[in-house]
């Protein structure tokens, strides 16, 4: 451009196959003048460190409260009334650490918590697309009655009916079926189904800890302290938060071209087979993220587990946080001890979720972002 | 077995009678059948379970309920009894509704500017913007149920901040700027000091935002990544600016997520644990006798939301725009 200014560029033959060329070319510093030395790159700069400092310091704000509790984690008792002591530990010491994993039962918590978590979040996540699925690609009578339905166990909350949801399932009994069959039975002396019910432990788990294993009361099955109940909520796409999922959900199959099915079912492939064998392959991304917030939000949950969990006798995560026996002591910094240690049991129930997140996240923003999530 | 069907649909109707007359079932009408097959799970639970718990629930505002161990439980119909108790007897219920309601009122607009405005930001191009991503979605991850529980009594993080005053209340010392502050700012402005002491608390209650908006960013920024990149270009060519495209273009395409959002963030944060009417509930379904009145307050808390949720989703759909499809 410059060179037609300035005239045209010469040309010397250098041999016989061989043309030189020689542009004019513009200075290099008249050049970095015009790339670096106007407005729109200055605010691109201005812009650029303004949006670096503002997502540091909301990171900073994310991390920080972890932070906090990692290092208080690590401080010894003397930390606590010491002034001088503020974000680094300086007698270090791992006593806090030690006497919940001993005295806190956090292992038994984590065996239980996981399969329960585990066994929930599974479900959810095959519910929830079958539900989704249903919603997203087919045309019946009352589709849109039962996506209203979904939406409304989303915007009731869980506290509105937490008193019937516990009575519920104290005497379990979907329209008097169970009563009609075991007759009028009393406590001890019970009908056959119960005998099915009570041998029923699809887990194999050892005998002392009836996870599955209903108990006939009052006529009705006492199925509380038990995982039935979240089980079943979770096989009905009733669990936690599951409007939400299958929202998601159905969206994202509402993005999945119809071309893909119609030339499975030319091949020959049923609904179902073409569910499971095209559909479910393609949103893997997407089912992860489901099974990463059902999985975190049933493991760090203290609604479902404390309303169904009357005894103690299956420890959860929730039981975890207290103090342990040989910390309880009393002295001026009591309680910022104690809240370094609820703080470090909180950290110790959620490392698990930690480790699996730096894992998955990939997946988390991928899947969001492939799913083309619309409103309409 | 649909393979078999599939013929028999197309084949009878122009070829020689087949020997068995059956009767075809149309496309439409097997995969509206298949679709039910897809919902069923969740109708026999919404059926069997959920409208029984629903109805349960409503029945025991309305009445006294007295387990009797080894024969069962015995429900008396007393009216109106529980909401009145609820809404005249209870001296803290009716302040703690229009408190709550008043938080509503605030924390919602500050969420879902805040989510919008992130979004905006995780979906440009940048060095490092998976890592930020990561970080900025770990709250929806980590910081709910037992930590949100942990973390409403914490003294630590203050006590961290500001090095001595341990086991005093360090609330007013760790605010990042006071009203007054910003006052100083917006002065000879015309502002007015209520718009200021609702900025002041905003950036105070940033931790307590960035927590509650992971959810609200990532369907934000689900939104955004499926704006066409050609409309942006053709924004390019024609000269907009990045200000003028955000407004004629990134706006007006956000804007039903922007409903979504509203009503998603309304419904979150009356449900989650940490609502001052949720735990004032909470605190009631424990004392004894406490369950049936906390049943008629929580489902007059949850009319007054639905209304709320129906006044704001009828406001905010005057202005969204929807994208024809052709």
């Amino acid at each position: 451009m410059n060179a037609q200014q300035t005239g045209a560029p010469k040309i010397t033959k250098e041999s016989k196959n061989k043309i030189r060329v020689e542009f004019e070319r513009t200075p290099l510093k008249e050049r970095l003048k015009a790339k670096f030395i106007n407005m729109a790159f200055v605010g691109g700069v201005i812009w650029y460190i303004f949006r670096l400092i503002l997502l540091i310091g909301i990171a900073y704000i994310v991390l920080f409260p972890f932070y906090t509790k990692i290092a208080g984690s690590f401080m010894g008792r003397d930390d606590f009334v010491d002034v001088t002591v503020m974000l680094i530990p300086k007698d270090f010491s791992l006593d806090i650490y030690k006497f919940i994993l001993l005295e806190n039962q956090y292992f038994t918590a984590f065996g239980n918590t996981l399969l329960l978590s585990a066994s929930a979040a599974i479900i959810q996540t095959f519910i929830c697309c079958l539900i989704a699925y249903g919603l997203a690609k087919f045309k019946f009578k009352g589709a849109n009655l039962v996506f209203m339905a979904v939406i409304l166990t989303m915007v009731v909350p869980h506290q509105t009916i937490q008193y019937s949801m516990f009575m519920n399932f104290r005497y379990f009994d979907i329209f008097g079926i169970i009563k009609f069959l075991s007759g009028n039975a009393t406590v001890g002396e019970i009908g056959f189904l119960n005998d099915i019910l009570a041998n029923i432990n699809i887990f194999g788990a050892e005998p002392s800890s009836k996870f599955l294993q209903a108990v006939v009361e009052d006529g009705a099955f006492n199925l509380n302290n038990t995982y039935w109940p979240l089980v079943i909520l979770s096989l009905t796409g009733l669990g936690f938060k599951n409007g939400l999922y299958v929202f998601m959900l159905r969206q994202f199959f509402m993005g999945v071209p119809n071309e893909l099915e119609e030339s499975a079912y030319i091949d020959g492939s049923g609904t179902g087979r073409t569910f499971l064998q095209i559909i479910l392959p393609l949103s893997v991304p997407m089912m992860i993220t489901v099974f990463l917030f059902a999985f975190s939000w049933q493991w760090t949950d203290d609604f479902y587990t404390t309303l169904f969990f009357t005894t103690n006798k299956t420890v959860l995560m929730p039981q975890v946080v207290e103090i342990p026996q040989s910390l309880e002591t009393s002295y001026p910094g009591q309680n910022l001890y104690y809240a370094a240690i609820r703080n470090t049991c909180g950290l110790l129930i959620i490392l698990p979720l930690i480790i699996m997140y730096l894992f998955c996240q990939n997946f988390l923003v991928q899947g969001i972002e492939r799913s083309g999530l619309t409103a309409d | 077995m649909t393979n078999e069907l599939k013929l028999n649909n197309t084949v009878s109707e122009q070829k020689v009678k087949a020997p068995k007359k059956r009767r075809a079932v149309s496309l439409d009408r097997r995969k509206a059948r298949a679709g039910y097959f897809f919902v069923l799970p969740f109708l026999i639970g919404f059926i069997a379970i959920y409208i029984p718990m629903i109805w349960d629930s409503i029945v025991y505002s309305f009445s006294r309920v007295t387990i009797i161990p080894g024969e069962g439980s015995i429900t008396d119909f007393v009216g109106w009894e529980n909401y009145r108790e609820a809404l005249f007897v209870n001296p803290d219920f009716v302040k703690t509704l229009i408190s709550g309601i008043k938080e509503l009122a605030f924390d919602i607009p500050a969420i879902i500017l805040f989510s919008l405005f992130m979004a905006v930001l995780l979906n440009q191009k940048m060095a490092g913007r998976a890592a930020f991503r990561a970080i900025f979605f770990i709250p929806v991850i980590l910081s709910t149920g037992l930590m949100e529980t942990i973390d409403a009594s914490n003294i630590m993080e203050d006590a961290m901040e500001e090095g001595g005053d341990y086991g005093t209340e360090t609330s007013t010392a760790s605010e990042i700027v006071s009203a007054i502050d910003i006052e100083v700012l917006f002065q000879g402005m015309k502002v007015g000091t209520e718009l200021v002491t609702y900025v002041a608390t905003m950036i105070n209650n940033i931790y307590d935002i960035v927590n509650r908006s992971g959810v609200q960013m990532l369907i934000f920024l689900a939104g955004l990544q499926s704006i066409s990149p050609a409309i942006y270009e053709s924004c390019s060519i024609d000269g907009a600016t990045g200000w003028e495209t955000f407004w004629k273009i990134t706006f007006p395409m956000i804007s039903p997520m922007i409903l979504v959002n509203s009503v998603y963030t309304i419904i979150d944060s009356f449900t989650t644990n940490q609502n001052t009417v949720m735990k004032f509930i909470d605190g009631v379904y424990t004392q004894s006798n406490g369950k049936e009145i906390s049943s008629a307050m929580s489902w007059m808390y949850f009319l007054i939301v639905i209304l709320i949720v129906a006044i704001v989703a009828a406001i905010a759909s005057a202005f969204v725009f929807y994208q024809r499809k052709d």
